[in-house]
């Protein structure tokens, strides 16, 4: 086992913390919500982090799945809203997984780049986090259904559809171009001040173009998106956790009462210590996470994005709070990025399977 | 001993619930059990409700208007009134500063604003804390100065709840800097419509603006408006505490949100289809909140008990931390149930004429702002860490 960073996850992590801390404070993020600013996507897209996992081959950087890792834990330091995991993790997974050879030299160059933003689309309405498509049914080429909570869905050019052939019965993974005839897109804020959209899809008519997979390669292709964007999210829950640590020991180094900076409570100086723990509980299966990408057995695998996934929301939900609780009333408010990380951490819990699907991952796999 | 309810409790309780059931409005019902916002009209219509058949001040004794009920008829009233969706009584007149005159006001003071809240003609808020001053409020800067029949006011209060909608302002400020901080507080009473008193809305972490800051600059409050006497602001202030401390142990609250909470994980279905209620995880974790909450009513009625009409000592502070972590459980438990229809949220869905679709929408949509919200419930009234230094020290001497 080695640890180290290599240099170009050093150079990375590096320039990757130089522009969070430049570009992505509070003032900015906020003053960016709600749309995708075309500045801070190509101030990513320079740097790598858009075709970080893409082969060298189809545009990317080509660098090995565990780079997500000082990657992601950077863009989550700095709260970044970005749809870097919907599009350049999860998506472009799905495609370079679906092994068709067609739509990766079309798309992944495009995604690598920026020019090409992806979601992926698969849950569907009353059905929580279930992944066989139901609702969403392609006859011949022709859509219809729907899908919601899709990940930053109005940025997008298009969508991964998980779908249900009505002819075979048998799963499908589609590219659905947003500007397709027949698709409507809601859009709605999320609690932790990023975008999710419900797509109707009505009598969508697509071409074989738009067929990525078929059976059993569409349900593998989709499983392995989910697991790379959860490994990605979990190194993004952590970063945010250990940014929020920092604001929180700042905050107990100045906030004076009693005559005493609060940081010379003991009982707040164990609870900060709490925090460590779980931080690095949580950094740990980050890096979990991160080896589940190439491990090989697939059940191991399984098991590993599950136990990390379970422990980082506990971890993060943990952590957030007691930070919200140092804080004291300031932490309730609006005002502080407190708030903001701790509605980060809190929606971590609710992306991509929530502690119950994790439990029962773990449990279908024992 | 007797521990089991009375035959007379008992029909106290099934009175309480009829009434509550024929006189609470649907609307204002509505809005509690989906968790929508609350407006000013909505508090006033439920006060006036309860005012007109003399229950304005339940918690009260009958020499002031109040209902004269013993300890145990005003859980029992709280409960029954909150199970059944009905808004809480606001706190600031009732439990707050109403209590403090009674015992420290003057008879003129009594009489001018004692009826008045009774019969919520008065809103109250409370100018407690401070940007400087919010655990350590002793070391409060606001500052009154004497001058002739009048006190010169000039500071800033914080965390000022609902002071928008406020007529008054019972508000501590230092009238002596020369002494030891707690011995030169006083408590005086100010009229929100003086000259120099501003309101700006603080927004929280929901998205709700329910709480405020509120600047005072060179306002002019009448010297009969001071409550006791100069520089015992302090102890009047702690009695107050005391009251409000065993309030937010939120009994009602409890009981009112695992019936919700139930209701919710019956409706809503788990990846698997089934409801969520059949899940034994699940049904685990509802048990124990239950077992939670019995525990918390029984210590609560036995504090009632033994105190009696007496203030709260050091066991509101165990009610209030154990009653904050079930509150707080509770919420979180909410958003589990709701799952991933926790994430999206806007905070006008909050309002009552929101567009939801299907049953339960409102409940999921306002779920992850309901848990946000109650992160404040170990910090309001005394943070949970203060709440334990005081068990400590009062409790076992350390």
């Amino acid at each position: 086992m080695v640890f180290e960073y290599s240099e170009e996850q050093q150079m990375l992590a590096d320039s990757l913390r130089r522009l969070m801390t430049d570009n992505w404070t509070m003032a900015r993020r906020r003053a960016r919500q709600g749309g995708l600013d075309p500045s801070a996507w190509n101030a990513l897209a320079e740097l790598g982090i858009l075709g970080l996992v893409i082969d060298a081959g189809h545009g990317g950087f080509g660098e090995p799945p565990a780079s997500l890792l000082p990657v992601h834990l950077e863009l989550g330091a700095g709260l970044a809203d970005e749809p870097v995991i919907p599009s350049c993790v999860m998506a472009a997974t799905a495609i370079r997984a679906s092994g068709n050879e067609e739509a990766a030299r079309r798309w992944l160059p495009r995604i690598a780049c920026g020019e090409a933003i992806f979601s992926v689309a698969y849950q569907e309405p009353g059905r929580r986090y279930a992944t066989e498509p139901r609702d969403c049914r392609l006859a011949g080429l022709v859509l219809d259904g729907s899908k919601h909570l899709v990940w930053h869905a109005g940025a997008a050019h298009a969508w991964i559809v998980s779908a249900r052939d009505a002819a075979s019965n048998e799963a499908v993974l589609l590219i659905v171009p947003a500007d397709a005839a027949g698709v409507a897109v809601t859009q709605t804020n999320t609690l932790d001040r990023s975008r999710c959209g419900r797509i109707d899809f009505k009598q969508v008519t697509l071409s074989q173009d738009h067929v990525l997979a078929r059976g059993a390669a569409a349900r593998a292709a989709l499983d392995l998106a989910l697991q790379w964007g959860t490994a990605a999210l979990c190194a993004h829950a952590v970063g945010a956790m250990a940014r929020l640590l920092d604001i929180t020991v700042d905050y107990l180094k100045t906030r004076k009462q009693f005559g005493q900076p609060l940081a010379a409570f003991q009982a707040l100086q164990h609870r900060m210590a709490e925090m460590v723990v779980a931080k690095e509980m949580a950094l740990s299966m980050a890096y979990v996470a991160a080896a589940a990408l190439t491990e090989p057995d697939a059940r191991a695998r399984r098991r590993m994005i599950a136990a990390a996934k379970l422990e980082t929301a506990r971890s993060g939900r943990f952590l957030s709070q007691c930070a919200v609780q140092l804080h004291g009333g300031m932490g309730m408010t609006d005002e502080l990025e407190v708030g903001d990380f701790f509605k980060r951490l809190t929606v971590v819990e609710l992306l991509l399977g929530d502690s119950a699907e994790q439990l029962a991952a773990l449990e279908e796999t024992a | 001993m007797q521990l089991n309810w009375t035959p007379e409790e008992r029909r106290f309780r099934e009175d309480v619930r009829e009434f509550v059931s024929a006189n609470l409005p649907a609307d204002i019902r509505d809005k509690v059990m989906r968790h929508q916002r609350l407006h000013r009209d909505d508090y006033i219509r439920w006060h006036c409700a309860l005012d007109a058949r003399g229950w304005g001040a339940p918690t009260w004794p009958g020499e002031f208007g109040g209902t004269g009920w013993n300890a145990i008829e005003r859980l029992i009233f709280e409960v029954e009134c909150f199970s059944a969706g009905a808004p809480r009584l606001l706190p600031f007149g009732l439990s707050m500063i109403g209590p403090v005159l009674m015992k420290y006001g003057s008879r003129a003071q009594q009489e001018r604003f004692l009826p008045r809240i009774v019969r919520m003609q008065d809103w109250w808020c409370q100018g407690y804390s401070e940007p400087g001053s919010g655990s350590d409020l002793a070391s409060l800067k606001t500052r009154a100065e004497r001058d002739g029949d009048h006190y010169r006011v000039d500071g800033q209060k914080t965390w000022t709840t609902l002071a928008q909608y406020a007529d008054w302002m019972f508000c501590l400020v230092r009238t002596n800097s020369e002494v030891k901080q707690q011995l030169g507080i006083s408590l005086l009473l100010i009229d929100m419509k003086s000259p120099g008193v501003t309101v700006r809305p603080i927004k929280t972490l929901d998205g709700g603006c329910d709480v405020n800051e509120v600047w005072l600059e060179n306002v002019q409050v009448p010297a009969e408006n001071l409550v006791g006497e100069e520089g015992k602001g302090w102890t009047y202030a702690k009695y107050l505490l005391g009251h409000e401390r065993t309030g937010i142990a939120g009994l009602g609250h409890c009981h009112r949100e695992l019936r919700i909470l139930k209701d919710l994980a019956a409706r809503t279905q788990s990846s698997s289809g089934r409801p969520i209620l059949e899940d034994p995880r699940m049904r685990d974790r509802l048990s124990r909140i239950e077992v939670d909450i019995m525990a918390l009513e029984m210590l609560l009625l036995r504090v009632a008990a033994a105190r009696g009409d007496a203030p709260p000592g050091p066991e509101a502070s165990v009610l209030k931390i154990r009653g904050s972590e079930i509150q707080q459980d509770l919420a979180m438990l909410q958003m589990e149930i709701a799952g991933p229809d926790a994430w999206p949220y806007d905070p006008d869905w909050m309002e009552a004429d929101a567009p939801f679709h299907g049953p339960g929408a409102e409940m999921t949509a306002a779920s992850g702002a309901g848990y946000a919200d109650m992160r404040k419930v170990s910090i309001y009234g005394g943070t949970t860490e203060v709440q334990k230094s005081i068990i400590a020290r009062m409790m076992l001497g350390l």
